[in-house]
């Protein structure tokens, strides 16, 4: 019971979905569905992708309900769900020749609908490279650590968490993160 | 103090600035550092810059779309159980027969081993007897 108390929030509505409770599916949806969507749009990156990516992750839980223990802690388990589809996407894609002209079309695109319609042409123009070359300088670090530097910049994972979901130890993850963010200032040193 | 990037020690502590799980006096205390160090300035910097990859706003039909595949995969999952349930005496038996001839088959193997066996022994019993067979000839020789 005391054990039962002790589990973190996420983890109690995941045995409930268990138990066969869908309402607590649906508040888990609302609590993750950003966090995840936005970490895999980091790591594809391509909205349409990242939804579907994100799909699949939530499809993994639902039908993992019936086996699912709470031996970690959930965002370490859907992370690791997240991470394991965001590899293979980009596995399978490298093989895809082609591609990338498509998805700098379709990113390009998007990006313009997401800035900010008030600023002016040349403000929305400077955003845009600066934008760009930080979206290029993280699309060119390595998929794990890529995958470390997003869920610890943009999704506040602890070191022990990242550890989980990369399979790694904690020391190990304090060495890529480090090496990723030297590679990224080497590469983004003209923006400082 | 040294520059924090050039040891593990000191990347940590910075990696901890950055994710700002450091108490105040220890964050205060790197400010300073930065003022004087370029290298890791430039680290923080470019956390700052990390912050231009906003990610876009998840599309409206996302739940309906996912809840859609969450059903679809249910119906056929049932669909799946209607078609398999009927065989399943079929197929137990077929098991069941299986694990039948599993347990006949050792005592066929054992046979087998003690037939290999036995064709062993008579072969060096043959072997001894021919052996004996070239010592006769050896012995009619002496006797004359």
């Amino acid at each position: 019971m005391e054990a039962a108390v002790a589990l973190e929030r996420d983890a109690q509505l995941m045995l409930r979905v268990r138990a066969g409770d869908d309402t607590s599916f649906a508040m888990l949806l609302e609590r993750h569905r950003g966090p995840v969507v936005h970490f895999l749009y980091r790591m594809v990156p391509n909205q349409a992708v990242s939804e579907e990516l994100a799909q699949e992750v939530f499809l993994r839980v639902y039908r993992s309900r019936a086996t699912y223990e709470p031996t970690a802690k959930f965002t370490t388990w859907l992370f690791r769900i997240a991470t394991h589809v965001a590899l293979n996407s980009i596995r399978d894609r490298k093989k895809e020749k082609g591609h990338e002209s498509l998805d700098e079309e379709l990113l390009d695109g998007m990006e313009r609908q997401v800035a900010d319609r008030q600023q002016t042409v040349e403000q929305e123009m400077v955003h845009e490279v600066k934008r760009r070359e930080v979206r290029q300088a993280i699309e060119a670090l390595p998929a794990k650590q890529r995958a470390a530097v997003l869920m610890h910049k943009y999704e506040g994972l602890d070191y022990s968490q990242i550890a989980a979901v990369l399979r790694c130890s904690e020391s190990a993850i304090k060495s890529l993160l480090f090496r990723a963010y030297e590679s990224l200032r080497g590469r983004l040193a003209h923006m400082a | 103090m040294i520059c924090l990037s050039r040891n593990e020690q000191g990347a940590e502590l910075l990696a901890s600035y950055l994710a700002r799980t450091l108490d105040t006096a220890a964050r205060a205390e790197l400010d300073g550092h930065f003022e004087t160090c370029t290298d890791c300035r430039g680290l923080v910097s470019v956390w700052e810059r990390l912050d231009e990859f906003k990610a876009p706003e998840v599309t409206p039909g996302f739940d309906a779309r996912l809840y859609a595949r969450i059903a679809a995969g249910e119906a056929r999952v049932s669909a799946w159980r209607r078609w398999l349930w009927p065989p399943v005496a079929p197929v137990a038996a077929a098991v069941a027969l299986a694990a039948l001839v599993l347990f006949i088959r050792p005592p066929d193997a054992a046979k087998q081993s003690s037939l290999t066996s036995n064709n062993a022994e008579i072969e060096l019993v043959a072997q001894a007897v021919d052996d004996l067979d070239l010592l006769i000839p050896l012995a009619d020789t002496r006797d004359r």
